[in-house]
């Protein structure tokens, strides 16, 4: 890098001023929404959840947002309902902020001050004012102190000590005298305070550590769970220093949550079996919801006790209905679990996201991994998730206590350069079994049903595991296409689509054109040529150049310099095509395939190259080192165009050129058509963009009306009716067209029908004028006083000569233009 | 989301005759009804017109036969020596025959009374047909000519002598009166037009001696066999040779439309009927005969098939009616009964019964779609409940660890994802046990299991290895072990043998390389060149812009 660095500095000082807009983004909305457990308002019609630093308020009923909100700078701790439609919300930092739901606007903005605490772990509110703040703990780390806030007395320290996620702190209130009943987890003990009574206790069980609590809304019952699935019901826990307890123990594994209805008469709990239970208190009966998906987080009970909300660990929020079943959920962005077992043997990369980032040129989203055996398609341009596709199709298998089972993951993803056809390699492995499986499918994309179809299964597809797949780029849906895989067992594959039609179907299906090595190395990388009439494959330090259709060997392509195993290997796009640049640990260095000679290499880098992406729409390529460094070059040459230093220390995965909806009006070249989003290992969204390009933001100011919250009468439908029509035209569809030259009389002449348009000789020069780029005023006056004169002279007025005495001003401004259009014409002649 | 997604079975596809909408249609033919004559059977003609008589043609008798009672309806004997190639009209009232004598005789089906004798052949008759219009008759005769006969004046047109051998094979057009086909054992197949008396409008080529002929229905398109080949012309473009067949291994001796001209059957003298699929050319189906088929014959309607075989069989069969294959079937048919049972299907909206408002059919009526009952199999139901050792104990019974060793394997290759094999296998009693002993080794062997099966086997063993055994047990392990063995023996034979080949490749493709020669890229194709008109009409156009 030290060679990088050197030649940045003697670049020249144009792109250092282009450079200094650019900026690294977060990109916000992709960010979890079950960090902290969502809340029900008071009517049980919306619900508020906390993504980072947004809060989106939902309506149950439709599941769709109806505000976000957006005024906090650090991320939000935690959400309550202050009164019937106030809601309040804690960041980070301390302030609080208390918003009107129904319009979400902003009503109050307060800082909390607890002591020159800066930093705030969870936020409750009891009620009457008062507030619950959990702080770092001042000696044990990953520990809370647990503070009530008045507003008119000193902030007191209730706990210290106490566990510091959300759901280790619960308070109710003793109806017998009114009083708050503040409760909190430590590992193995509760720890209870009646605040207005001034009782202390503290119960420990036996040696299993404590994980979460809630408390009844109207009894003075508590219920814990703990980390072998025991879930203890506490009965009279403030007076009585040894209070009765009931067991209900039926999880395996930790409890994550439990919470009562709110009348009092159901316990829900659940944990990462993925299974909600229903316990009626007091008798023996349970129901059960299983198969949810993902392990739950939270269950959230409305106020109402219509519905339970439930957060799981894939990101969605679900409701479940009285009748226990699943009606609605939101969904957003999934963040897959790191495959275990595989961290220690394989690079990160492999576990968090293996499939990397994968463009899709036919909906222009991304894929990438979702919970496991799952891909997700990701729209980089709205920040939503277009879709979530179940790979593996099996059961999602939960861990039993003291066995990790694994599931299916999709480890590979490849897409063809239509969008027609996916290629997912799904990989279940037992290290102790010594087993594996591995899939390899091909789905086609089909625009009727508007999913993916499996077409071919491939059980085995190479022996080992398989390294990359790619598809033949450069195709124009003339040929069969075709996909190359490589792998640890030595191989290559080609897979073709072969036609297996007869009369009595339509059929066509993939399968195993040609399987080749060479001299028995390990393949690491594969690239093809933009157009797909060369493939090149590393091995070790050799790269090898085939033709992909007869399958022979062009060249092999080694250097002296170069004898560290290739890791990344990317041919050039656009006028570097014949530049194919490969990276190994600590070098990155590019080949001329046409002169078959070394171009140039860049050794001894600050840490190894971690992606190495081209841009689809010019001829740039990213390199993002291990160290969150970005490089941008052109393959041709060693010197980067722009860099992006240290971003912070999260490693990065994987990075992607995207392609802009619209071009950037100015700004570096590399950025004009595509902007560059790289992934760390949090699987956080970074985005390397233009200051000045705005995201797609979306507001949603569509107010609720105080008419929602009114009774069902004829009038209210008839009013409801009007609500309805105005949230329907959300989206405005603007297409621009400011921007492009003579777009007016294209559009005209393409929408006048053939028939009815004039003379194409009559039309041609204005609509040619209109094409061509405008001069300045004055330029076009003096040219217009210029041909006046000469008019009588100009040879160019062929038929109009006769016409020009009967309509003079007319072929005037007819001669204007066509002069005007036809000057390079005569210029060129001469 | 919350149903439970069913154990994925992993069946390969069953290699050999798969089973298509073709071969069950052509199956559902009953067992023939045969009938002996004294002599090969010449040809076999149906009539077009219910009730489908069919007239055989064999020896010196023309039978007409009923294809319902197979019994004799009418039979013509007024022949010397053999009769051929009865044909019947349209109409389904006359007869014509040919003849060893050179004679074409017409007879009335009805009053079985000889009607003309068309005289003027020289040689045998073996083909005769009427003409579209039934009033002219053609005939092929062994004098290397054809002749076209009016019916009412028993007079000859004309006469065609341009084959240089015996015209053994002819036909006529649906459509026109005037078009009809002839093959000899010349090789030749000829188009005759009776408006252009100077000679054959098309001759193609057949390649060895023609058998048979027939003409498409659309007139387009007509087939020839002869030798072992089949072969396609097309009559629009001056005889081009659209497809050939080769499907038989001996003479294809006669040629049939079935099933609407969808189809097109041919017989040979390998006792073999082949039906093809009229567009690709590619067989559906085969029906076996026990001799030499010299003759075809299929009903309009596909009931009966008649076949007419060299040692003078006939057989007729007729295709099974429901009630027939309801007897045979009773279990099968009742349940087809079942499905077709239809159920409500049209429900009205639940609104529009509470309140009191208009009826509007658009909205207010809900179409039921059809609600799949969700079977769920009992491993399924164990796996669900994860009670592993009742999954595997369902599909260790003997039918289905002998008749679909597949669902045994997924169920075990389920278990093993789930790490619930050991716990599955643990604990077993005797019987229990052989039956997975016995199922492994019957199945260690086959290579699309085999990875789950070793997987199973070695946990087995990990298992019971320390354990006593009771001597029955340890006879199938050790047979297990003679199984492997085997297997291990096997597949070093066969790594031999491919060590073998690659030598082989490897010399060839050396020597290959050597006298390889780079092949020269063809000159860059020319673009083509407007010609003068139209480059006149594009100047044109350009004028009129």
């Amino acid at each position: 890098m030290v060679k990088m660095a050197n030649k940045k500095t003697r670049g020249p000082d144009k792109t250092q001023a282009n450079t200094s807009d650019i900026v690294v983004k977060k990109l916000d909305d992709a960010t979890d929404i079950v960090r902290q457990p969502p809340v029900f308002t008071n009517d049980s019609k919306y619900i508020c959840i906390a993504s980072g630093r947004q809060i989106g308020i939902y309506s149950v009923e439709s599941a769709e947002k109806v505000h976000s909100l957006e005024e906090h700078t650090f991320d939000v701790i935690g959400l309550a309902i202050k009164d019937d439609n106030i809601l309040l919300s804690c960041d980070a930092s301390g302030e609080t902020i208390e918003w009107n739901i129904n319009n979400g606007t902003t009503l109050k903005k307060a800082p909390l001050v607890v002591a020159g605490i800066k930093e705030f772990h969870s936020f409750h509110y009891p009620g009457n004012g008062k507030v619950l703040v959990a702080t770092p703990s001042t000696y044990t780390t990953n520990m809370s102190s647990l503070w009530i806030v008045d507003s008119h007395t000193r902030p007191r320290k209730l706990f210290a000590d106490i566990k510091s996620t959300p759901h280790s702190i619960a308070f109710g209130c003793n109806q017998g005298n009114g009083s708050l009943v503040v409760v909190a987890l430590q590992d193995h003990s509760v720890v209870v305070k009646d605040i207005t009574n001034g009782v202390d206790k503290k119960h420990m069980t036996d040696q299993r550590k404590f994980t979460c609590v809630a408390l009844h809304s109207e009894k003075l019952i508590m219920a814990t769970g703990d980390i072998s699935g025991r879930i203890l019901i506490w009965h009279d826990f403030v007076h009585k220093s040894r209070p009765v307890k009931t067991v209900y123990h039926w999880h395996t594994l930790p409890v994550n949550s439990v919470c009562f209805s709110s009348e009092g008469e159901y316990l829900y709990s659940g944990g990462s079996e993925k299974v909600m239970v229903k316990w009626r208190l007091g008798m023996s009966r349970k129901q059960f919801l299983p198969r949810m998906g993902s392990s739950i987080k939270y269950i959230v009970n409305a106020p109402d006790n219509i519905c339970v909300a439930t957060s799981h660990s894939d990101n969605a929020i679900r409701f479940i209905d009285s009748t226990n079943k699943i009606n609605r959920a939101i969904i957003g962005l999934v963040k897959h679990d790191p495959i275990r077992g595989f961290a220690d043997t394989e690079p990160i990369k492999e576990s968090v996201m293996p499939t990397g980032l994968v463009f899709d040129p036919r909906s222009h989203g991304i894929f990438f991994n979702a919970q496991a055996g799952f891909l997700q398609l990701f729209d980089p341009q709205k920040n939503s998730l277009i879709f979530n596709m179940d790979v593996a199709n099996r059961n999602v298998l939960t861990d039993e206590r003291n066995l990790v089972i694994g599931n299916a993951e999709v480890l590979r993803v490849a897409v063809s350069p239509t969008g027609e056809w996916l290629a997912t390699l799904e990989v279940w492995s037992n290290m102790s079994a010594g087993y594996h499986d591995m899939n390899l499918k091909f789905w086609r994309y089909d625009a009727v049903q508007a999913n993916y179809e499996l077409n071919t299964d491939v059980t085995m597809p190479h022996q080992d595991r398989v390294t990359a797949l790619c598809f033949q780029p450069g195709l124009l849906g003339t040929e069969m296409p075709c996909l190359v895989s490589i792998g640890r067992d030595l191989k290559f594959k080609i897979w073709r689509l072969v036609d297996d039609t007869d009369i009595y179907r339509q059929k066509e299906s993939w399968s195993c054109d040609v399987a080749g090595d060479f001299r028995k190395l390990t393949p690491s990388a594969l690239s093809f040529s933009e157009d797909g009439s060369l493939m090149a494959i590393a091995f070790q330090d050799t790269v090898t150049l085939w033709d992909p259709t007869s399958i022979n060997l062009n060249t092999t392509l080694s250097h002296t310099l170069v004898q560290e195993p290739i890791e990344l290997m990317e041919f050039g796009r656009d006028n570097c095509f014949r530049y194919l640049v490969c990276a190994s640990k600590s070098a990155l260095y590019a080949w001329d395939v046409i002169s078959q000679g070394l171009v140039w290499k860049v050794g001894q880098l600050h840490s190894s190259v971690r992606c190495l992406v081209p841009d689809p729409k010019s001829c740039y390529m990213a390199a993002v080192l291990q160290n969150s460094e970005v490089f941008v070059f052109s393959p041709s040459s060693s010197k980067p165009v722009h860099s992006v230093p240290k971003m912070n220390s999260s490693e990065p995965i994987a990075a992607l050129f995207v392609p802009r909806p619209n071009p950037l009006a100015s700004g570096p070249e590399w950025l004009i058509n595509s902007r560059l989003l790289i992934v760390d290992d949090q699987q956080e969204f970074l985005c390397v963009d233009d200051v000045s390009s705005a995201g797609f933001n979306q507001k949603l100011t569509t107010p609720i009306s105080h008419m929602d919250s009114l009774p069902w009468t004829p009038f209210s439908a008839m009013k409801a009716e009007k609500q309805i029509s105005a949230a329907k035209q959300l989206v405005p569809v603007v297409h621009q067209t400011s921007g492009i030259q003579g777009y007016k009389s294209v559009q005209s002449l393409l929408e006048t029908s053939a028939s009815a348009l004039p003379p194409m000789s009559r039309i041609c020069s204005l609509f040619m004028s209109d094409l061509m780029i405008k001069h300045g005023p004055k330029a076009v006056t003096a040219k217009v006083n210029s041909v006046d004169r000469t008019s009588t002279d100009l040879p160019l007025s062929n038929g109009h000569i006769d016409s020009k005495t009967q309509d003079f001003s007319e072929e005037t401004t007819l001669q204007k233009l066509l002069t005007l259009d036809c000057q390079w014409l005569v210029e060129t002649v001469k | 989301m919350a149903s439970f997604k069913k154990t994925q079975i992993r069946s390969l596809p069953k290699i050999g005759q798969k089973v298509t909408a073709d071969t069950l249609y052509w199956r559902k033919l009953n067992f023939p009804v045969t009938v002996k004559e004294f002599g090969p059977i010449d040809y076999i003609d149906v009539m077009p017109i219910e009730p489908y008589f069919i007239a055989v043609s064999s020896a010196a008798k023309v039978q007409i036969y009923n294809p319902i009672t197979h019994q004799v309806h009418r039979h013509f004997t007024r022949f010397k020596e053999a009769a051929y190639g009865a044909s019947i009209r349209s109409d389904g009232k006359l007869v014509i025959a040919g003849c060893d004598e050179g004679h074409v005789k017409l007879f009335d089906i009805g009053s079985k009374s000889l009607l003309r004798i068309f005289k003027g052949h020289k040689g045998p008759v073996h083909r005769c047909k009427f003409t579209t219009d039934n009033v002219h008759v053609v005939s092929f005769s062994d004098d290397k000519s054809v002749a076209l006969w009016d019916l009412p004046s028993e007079t000859e047109i004309i006469k065609f002598s341009e084959h240089s051998d015996y015209v053994r094979a002819g036909c006529v057009s649906s459509i026109s009166s005037d078009l009809f086909l002839s093959g000899s054992f010349d090789h030749t197949v000829k188009l005759y037009d009776a408006r252009s008396p100077t000679g054959s409008t098309i001759s193609v080529d057949h390649g060895s001696p023609v058998e048979s002929v027939l003409m498409y229905p659309s007139n387009s398109i007509f087939v020839s066999v002869g030798g072992t080949e089949l072969r396609v012309w097309d009559m629009l473009a001056g005889g081009r040779l659209l497809a050939r067949v080769s499907q038989h291994h001996k003479t294809i001796t006669c040629l049939h439309l079935a099933s609407d001209g969808k189809r097109l059957v041919t017989g040979g003298l390998d006792r073999h009927a082949k039906i093809y699929d009229v567009q690709s050319y590619q067989v559906v189906h085969t029906l076996d005969f026990p001799s030499p088929v010299l003759s075809l014959g299929i009903t309009p309607d596909d009931f009966t098939v008649v076949a007419g075989m060299a040692n003078g069989l006939i057989s007729m069969q007729h295709r099974q009616t429901q009630a027939e294959a309801r007897a045979l079937n009773p279990k099968q048919s009742l349940k087809v009964q079942k499905k077709s049972q239809t159920a409500y299907r049209f429900r009205l909206n639940a609104d529009f019964r509470s309140v009191n408002r208009t009826f509007n059919p658009a909205t207010d009526v809900e179409v039921a779609t059809k609600t799949d009952t969700n079977f769920v199999s009992r491993y399924d139901m164990f796996l669900r409940k994860f009670q592993y050792s009742k999954a595997l104990d369902t599909v260790l019974t003997p039918y289905i660890r002998k008749k679909k060793p597949a669902i045994t394997v997924g169920v075990m290759h389920e278990l093993i994802r789930r790490n619930g094999l050991k716990s599955a296998l643990a604990g077993r009693d005797d019987s229990s046990l052989s039956s997975i002993l016995t199922f492994l080794a019957r199945n260690i062997n086959d290579p699309s299991h085999a990875n789950i099966i070793i997987q199973v086997a070695n946990t087995l063993l990990e298992i019971y290895e320390s354990s006593s055994l009771t001597p029955q047990s340890e006879k199938l392990f050790l047979q297990l072990q003679e199984h492997v063995n085997r297997e291990v023996e096997y597949v070093k034979h066969l790594m031999e043998i491919e060590g073998m080949l690659h030598i082989l490749l490897a010399s060839t493709t050396t020597q290959a390389r050597r006298s390889s020669t780079y092949v020269v890229q063809g000159s860059p194709v020319k673009p083509m060149l407007p010609s003068a008109a139209a480059a006149a009409n594009a100047t044109m156009i350009f004028n009129v812009g």
